[in-house]
């Protein structure tokens, strides 16, 4: 129950991008289209994941334990670029098709400070092995969610007729606006 | 303290080191490093001109499958040679000669007044099925700017009167504009093919006159100027319309003289005609201008274009 909570709470609640505002360049860069913004999401939550696994065995068997703690930024940042490298490798090896759909992608997630986040607010709120992998998860799942929306949107605002001075990055800035705004709407659903 | 933090760093990164040296021959994929040059020697601007989704797709093809090197646009001869240096052959063949777009319309806002206000959206075949706000010719250019926003490398763009000219340097015919036109009126050409009936109307004349200023009227003036050249072949008549021969191209710009809607005419929509004419670009800075002469939302549009382009 407890892990379920901590799921929504991660992908509706607590979304990342829409009330922690991380993560937002891709947010905005990628959701031009919703087949692209999917990738990214997929790609985005794969690596959320696998961070949450490993920074959270680097946190508690390596800097706890030598009493290290302010070496969190440092470490989990070679962590999460070698595991991008990493997921790079093996996508390619295994799916070229999927490696050629996500792309640029898929290296420029090492720099989404989401990743960083999940990383970092693991350690920040003391949580569990298996729930800080729920939350790595839910938090990926939460990104998909915000930016598969976000491109949905934007999708039907590429048609739509525009005030000239609000087009472009002002209307896509106003839109994901309104979005946090209607995601605050699941604030108290969960405590966590 | 210090050192502990300093060792326990170091230790960290030579683990993950190793581990990724690891990965890298384990996951290894074996590519044809020929691959990479090709790619290399290829402009990578991903144009599709060549008629491969990208230029990494032109280079498997290539590598793989013996595609003729010569397919190039963007790069042209340059490239070929670079290609056929990687791949170990000599260029057979000619290069071809560079060709550009041509746009067949010149019946801008002032020859082909427009009846009505269009607020829908902003795509030509949009405003084509909206029949009754279309500009009344039933073949012209409706000057919504679809062929701009296809273009990747900012060589097309609107002129005031809202009809395309095509920036001949920039342009690299890789054919977008052309598919984008929903009536066709785009055409590659080479760029030394500049006399044309730059229109492609086939209403009878006297409809095609009194809906656009600048459309062939069917007089056949250039038709039988090009015959008393003793060139009947270089201007044909086709419904209604008088039609340069493509190939092989024996117009001169001469037959146009006496076009008395100067349909017939030399380089219009390209840049430097369109200068001539007396088109201000959109934002009226001077076209000359090497970075592009657009103004902030066209720039925004073709910019949007490109990434829609390299993300496809």
């Amino acid at each position: 129950m407890t892990y379920l909570v901590t799921l929504i709470s991660a992908i509706v609640v607590n979304n990342f991008v829409l009330t922690y505002f991380v993560g937002i360049c891709p947010f905005i860069g990628v959701s031009k289209k919703i087949d692209s913004a999917l990738s990214m999401g997929i790609a985005v939550t794969f690596v959320m994941t696998i961070t949450a696994i490993v920074t959270w065995i680097i946190n508690h068997y390596v800097l706890i334990a030598f009493g290290l703690p302010f070496l969190e930024y440092v470490s989990y940042i070679v962590v999460i670029a070698s595991l991008v490298q990493f997921v790079e490798m093996f996508i390619k090896k295994t799916s070229p098709a999927l490696y050629k759909t996500l792309g640029i992608f898929l290296p420029l997630i090492t720099t989404n400070c989401a990743i960083l986040f999940v990383a970092l607010i693991q350690a920040m709120r003391n949580l569990g092995f298996i729930e800080s992998v729920v939350q790595g998860f839910g938090a990926g799942v939460g990104f998909t969610l915000a930016i598969v929306i976000m491109a949905g949107i934007r999708e039907q605002l590429e048609v739509a007729d525009i005030p000239k001075p609000f087009r472009g990055a002002a209307i896509t800035l106003i839109t994901a606006g309104i979005l946090a705004l209607a995601f605050m709407g699941f604030s108290g659903l969960t405590s966590a | 303290m210090i050192i502990t933090a300093a060792v326990l760093m170091g230790a960290i990164g030579l683990f993950f080191a190793i581990f990724l040296v690891f990965a890298n021959s384990k996951f290894a994929v074996e590519t044809d490093p020929k691959l990479d040059r090709v790619e290399g020697a290829l402009p990578g601007v991903n144009c599709g001109g060549c008629g491969y989704a990208s230029c990494a797709l032109y280079a498997e093809a290539i590598v793989e499958k013996d595609e003729d090197l010569n397919l190039c646009v963007v790069g042209g001869a340059q490239t070929t040679k670079d290609v056929a240096r990687v791949m170990g052959v000599q260029v057979s063949g000619e290069q071809k000669e560079k060709l550009v777009a041509v746009v067949f319309c010149q019946g801008d806002n002032e020859a082909s007044k427009f009846p009505g206000v269009y607020k829908g959206i902003e795509d030509c075949a949009a405003a084509i099925y909206s029949q009754d706000v279309s500009k009344r010719c039933k073949y012209g250019c409706v000057g919504m700017g679809s062929c701009v926003k296809s273009c990747p490398f900012d060589a097309i763009h609107l002129s005031e009167g809202g009809i395309p000219f095509v920036d001949a340097e920039k342009c690299t015919a890789c054919g977008n504009c052309v598919r984008a036109c929903p009536r066709d009126l785009i055409e590659l050409h080479p760029v030394s093919h500049n006399s044309f009936v730059y229109c492609k109307s086939q209403d009878p004349g006297p409809v095609a006159r009194k809906v656009c200023s600048k459309a062939c009227i069917a007089c056949q003036i250039c038709v039988k100027a090009a015959a008393k050249d003793e060139n009947a072949e270089a201007v044909t008549m086709n419904n209604n319309l008088a039609v340069v021969t493509p190939e092989p191209y024996a117009a001169k710009p001469e037959y146009g003289a006496k076009c008395p809607t100067s349909a017939y005419a030399s380089g219009v929509n390209s840049i430097r005609k369109a200068e001539v004419l007396g088109y201000a670009p959109l934002g009226g800075e001077p076209m000359t201008d090497a970075t592009g002469a657009v103004d902030a939302t066209e720039t925004g549009e073709a910019v949007a274009a490109t990434n829609e382009s390299t993300e496809g």
